[in-house]
């Protein structure tokens, strides 16, 4: 059908797609999102890509330098442990320990501290007050302590260090939520919404929670550096991960005896800590930066 | 002023009950006897027990044993410790001094690194010296401490030989252990080499403390520039530069005082995080402070000085917090009337 009247429709991107637009724009952050994405992808993916098993010994190869070394072995990249396992493979594998765990870690915290959060922002009086006052004490006790609090009363292991975690960020989750849907709930579209008759439920799941998501995906970016180095250093500390385990923070301490003989053995687990925490950050980076670029705009 | 005095002192004591509450259910949560988690008395005879367990008040409801627990925290009694069987309150004493010692010393080192360098990025702001401080802060707050460690130890101990890597001091100097403050210690004790074991202290705590500051300067670096940036757009500035004051008096005059108040007021939270780098750093460092302690009862599953540890730590933090609280609130009065008491 013909249309006789050509005009330009003007477009009102939905809050995410406006973000997306900032966040694009700087190549920096763009560099720390692919960052991101490739260890995700790794991830997911590093039983199949990994050139070898990650927890078989073969002693023949023992300590063998990276490759670029003239006494290193083509076919083991990054040299190997004192047990001849190769280090690709491990820091592969530790890729879906370290960094995958982290972000499942992350999105169970977020989904239940989300839910507790905008539960508690709709009540009022003394519940809310205590939970209040709870939340600032426990936010005061820093995550890693309070994360050794808990492994020291589940006792030691990779899957109760990754309990102890979610437990340690949900309050943060909690905190962060609560604060934004009371804001929201304060502006005049939600009085709108609320003239029309919609229920409390309604308008936070169609009104308010459309314009807090952006606030909660940049409390996860914060959560999953602290969770990867938590859970890194929890391995480090033996309270994670059991030692055969290729956990990145595992690893070091496994290199740390060998350290002046294989430096290698502590370099890389370290540098892949470091990368990996730093694509996260990134990332968070550029979502504040977003989210300021678009409130001032 | 009296007020907020008394807002500090009602947060502080429900966080007191709080703290204890949790260490009190921790004897509970814990595997094992409630009693013995509480005591450390491991198989202890039936008549040891039986005068425990009236101390303690087992017969009675949850209530008052929790309330006898308290008494005995506030007499100062943690139990003993399940594997070396000393008492965990003096083992605390003997060991929180080196902690704070520590804590305090890359504190220090922190903020006189970090809060000037972020007030020279703020002044730079948008030039390539800021994005290259901001690109630096990035790194470093996102460096695991236990690697900062080990690379520490491999180039300046092992590889440039220049510091020692672990231990408070030397054992060749023999300190008489008055507070558990190793400086304090050195200087009010009479020897004759004083100044020599000075140095050598001093030598011991830079690594580990070069460490531990690393991450809380980079955060201050942020904070420092953050406040600065907005104290710059203020309105008094731009009067101040109207006025025709030079560069120098507008800086160091008014704009570093006010953006200190700012960066004062997070100082505190900071803390806590530095004493859980601390933690972990000595135990790679070797220092004798109450962090490698408690991480070594956790390997031994010493559930009472787990316990004692805990709330020991972080009462020591809640304090500090406080007292920050308390500095900013003396500093910037426009803080005393605080709508809520934690802000």
């Amino acid at each position: 059908m013909a249309r006789d009247k050509i005009y330009l429709e003007e477009e009102f991107p939905s809050p995410l797609v406006q973000l997306w637009i900032v966040f694009r724009s700087t190549p920096s952050i763009m560099i720390g999102l692919g960052a991101f994405t490739f260890l995700i992808m790794l991830a997911i993916f590093s039983p199949i890509l990994a050139p070898h098993s990650s927890v078989d010994s073969n002693i023949a190869m023992a300590l063998l330098p990276p490759a670029w070394d003239d006494a290193g072995n083509i076919s083991y990249l990054l040299g190997t442990d004192d047990l001849g396992r190769d280090m690709l493979s491990r820091l592969m594998h530790g890729a879906s320990l370290t960094f995958g765990l982290s972000f499942v870690v992350v999105l169970i915290a977020l989904v239940i501290g989300v839910f507790i959060g905008s539960l508690s922002a709709l009540t009022k009086g003394v519940k809310s007050s205590f939970l209040n006052h709870f939340l600032d004490v426990v936010l005061s006790i820093p995550s890693l302590l309070l994360a050794i609090i808990i492994v020291a009363i589940l006792g030691p292991g990779l899957s109760n260090t990754l309990w102890a975690i979610v437990m340690v960020l949900i309050p943060q989750f909690i905190h962060i939520t609560r604060g934004a849907v009371k804001e929201e709930f304060a502006k005049t579209y939600v009085l709108a919404a609320k003239l029309d008759g919609a229920s409390k439920l309604r308008i936070l799941l169609h009104s308010v929670m459309p314009n807090i998501i952006e606030k909660i995906v940049n409390q996860a970016t914060f959560a999953q550096s602290a969770a990867i180095l938590d859970i890194a250093a929890l391995g480090f500390l033996g309270l994670g991960a059991p030692i055969p385990l290729p956990e990145w923070g595992a690893m070091l301490a496994s290199g740390f005896d060998l350290f002046y003989i294989a430096p290698w053995t502590v370099y890389l687990p370290g540098l892949a800590i470091l990368f990996a925490v730093i694509a996260t950050n990134l990332v968070g980076e550029g979502l504040r930066h977003a989210i300021k670029q678009r409130k001032d705009s | 002023m009296l007020i907020f005095t008394l807002r500090r002192l009602n947060l502080f004591f429900f966080t007191m009950f709080l703290l204890t509450l949790l260490s009190f259910s921790l004897s509970f949560l814990f595997p094992g006897d409630q009693l013995v988690n509480l005591t450390g008395a491991l198989n202890a005879s039936d008549s040891v027990r039986d005068s425990l367990a009236a101390i303690y008040q087992q017969d009675s409801n949850i209530v008052v044993q929790y309330f006898a627990y308290l008494s005995q925290i506030f007499s100062g009694n943690l139990g003993t410790a399940m594997t070396t069987k000393s008492d965990i309150f003096n083992e605390i004493l003997r060991l929180l001094p080196a902690t704070i010692e520590l804590s305090l010393f890359a504190f220090f080192l922190a903020t006189i690194v970090g809060i000037p360098i972020g007030f020279i990025a703020a002044i730079n702001h948008k030039k390539p010296i800021d994005n290259a401080i901001l690109a630096v802060a990035m790194v470093g707050y996102s460096i695991p401490v236990f690697w900062l460690g080990l690379l520490a130890i491999l180039t300046f101990s092992i590889q440039l030989g220049w510091l020692p890597s672990g231990g408070q001091i030397s054992l060749l100097y023999e300190i008489e252990p008055r507070t558990g403050f190793m400086f304090y210690d050195i200087l009010v004790g009479s020897s004759d080499y004083k100044w020599d074991a000075l140095q050598n202290a001093f030598a011991h705590i830079i690594l580990p403390a070069a460490v531990i500051a690393i991450a809380p300067a980079t955060i201050f670096i942020r904070l420092a520039r953050t406040a600065m940036l907005t104290v710059l757009e203020t309105s008094y500035i731009k009067a101040t530069r109207a006025k025709g004051l030079s560069f120098n008096q507008i800086i160091f005059r008014h704009a570093v005082r006010n953006s200190l108040i700012k960066v004062i007021q997070h100082i505190g939270l900071q803390f806590a995080n530095l004493v859980t780098l601390a933690m972990i750093t000595e135990v790679i460092f070797n220092w004798p402070g109450i962090g490698r302690w408690l991480i070594e009862s956790i390997y031994q599953r010493d559930y009472t000085s787990i316990q004692g540890g805990l709330l020991v730590l972080s009462s020591f933090i809640f304090v500090v917090h406080i007292i920050t609280d308390y500095i900013y609130a003396l500093l910037n009065p426009l803080a005393r009337g605080a709508k809520y008491g934690s802000r």
